[in-house]
């Protein structure tokens, strides 16, 4: 009874040009947001540069070395299915963050896909006036998830373009210079999609606030 | 909000100031050093700018925890707690995540781009620093798990 009371206010609450035009607002937020997370998963995936140096020379041979810099290719369902359940282990099981941060997008950007299908076709589907907390609750989740993608990337990256001298870790990015730049990109365009998440979350959360108020019929 | 309610999200509260506390307490009190050919290795948690954003993000997780203890659920601030939690909370993943990469970089090198283990030389420094990266693990997921309860009462 309660929930169909909700509905009701739901229903009313959500006609107003008003709030027709605050809903168009985040739909187009959500697209942004959607085109950035993927655009960075498609950048890191495919960014990979070879370069050969010359080792030794013996006579008049020079002996060539070819390095790669990609991000580690690994199973990929296994992947998803780790980082579903505990995102930041997923570093023990493959060498670079590149992974992590790759699959992190990836499903940020699925979700994002999934919300935006769901608002503009999927009005008519019931979710027992539950809607709106189901999408806070999934957009949190995600955040916190993309949050984490960004941020083993961006100190991944900081440490191979400065390196550490207490360590003795040498830099990259002076050998292997379109890598770091592709690698730069993509981080962009992923923390521009994350802080969109963020806000959009914030303003679904601030959402579920109201209807509490007008539900006094 | 009913009493149990309440009860609950105060011990959650407590719970996550406590390990954020424990995480930022363990990793500036972790260094270490060691002797390599005439060369001293001296490994602190400051050396890495990782750390340094792992220890303040820590840091001001558990000064926010504290404040918050003292916020009754029926003020008008409760909006902004839970907003500021979904922040806090981001800002724990993230940092715990990058912490996680630079250690497992630490632990096992990269051959790729040639860098070598240090854990085989300074031992006390990474077992701390392991310790660390837990209690902030265990901190990341207390503060999801208040964020889910609080939805779930505010909401229904």
């Amino acid at each position: 009874m309660a929930l169909e009371t909700e509905r009701k206010t739901e229903a009313i609450f959500n006609s107003t040009p008003a709030q027709k035009q605050k809903d168009r607002i985040l739909l187009l937020l959500r697209l942004v947001a959607f085109l950035a997370t993927a655009s960075a998963t498609i950048v890191m995936a495919l960014n990979k540069q070879t370069i050969t140096l010359v080792v030794a020379t013996i006579g008049n041979n020079p002996i060539k070395a070819s390095l790669t810099a990609k991000f580690q290719h690994t199973p990929a369902f296994v992947l998803v299915l780790y980082s579903l359940l505990i995102p930041s282990l997923l570093h023990i099981y493959n060498d670079c963050a590149c992974t992590f941060f790759v699959v992190a997008n990836a499903q940020a950007s699925f979700h994002n896909l999934l919300i935006l299908v769901l608002e503009i076709v999927g009005h008519k589907i019931d979710f027992k006036g539950l809607r709106l907390a189901i999408i806070a609750i999934l957009d949190m989740l995600i955040v916190v998830l993309a949050a984490a993608g960004d941020g083993a990337a961006v100190f991944m990256a900081e440490l191979g373009k400065n390196g550490n001298s207490h360590a003795r870790w040498n830099k990259i990015c002076d050998k292997f210079q379109t890598f770091c730049d592709h690698g730069s990109g993509a981080l962009i365009a992923s923390f521009i999609g994350l802080i969109l998440l963020l806000i959009i979350n914030i303003i679904s959360i601030a959402k579920l606030f109201k209807p509490k108020s007008y539900n006094t019929i | 909000m009913t009493k149990t309610r309440r009860i609950f999200t105060l011990l959650l509260r407590l719970l996550a100031m406590g390990a954020t506390l424990a995480a930022t307490i363990i990793m500036v009190t972790s260094h270490d050093s060691a002797e390599v050919l005439n060369l001293t290795f001296e490994a602190k948690y400051s050396n890495e700018s990782t750390f340094k954003y792992f220890v303040i993000a820590e840091a001001v997780a558990s000064g926010y925890s504290l404040i918050v203890l003292f916020i009754s659920s029926k003020s008008l601030l409760r909006h902004l707690v839970m907003i500021l939690d979904v922040v806090i909370t981001t800002v724990l993943s993230s940092s715990v995540s990058a912490a996680m990469a630079i250690a497992h970089v630490g632990k096992k090198g990269n051959s790729h781009a040639g860098w070598l283990p240090i854990c085989g030389l300074v031992h006390k420094f990474c077992n701390q620093v392991t310790g660390a990266l837990i209690a902030g693990f265990i901190a990341a997921i207390i503060y999801l798990v208040l964020l889910l309860y609080t939805l779930h009462t505010v909401y229904i």
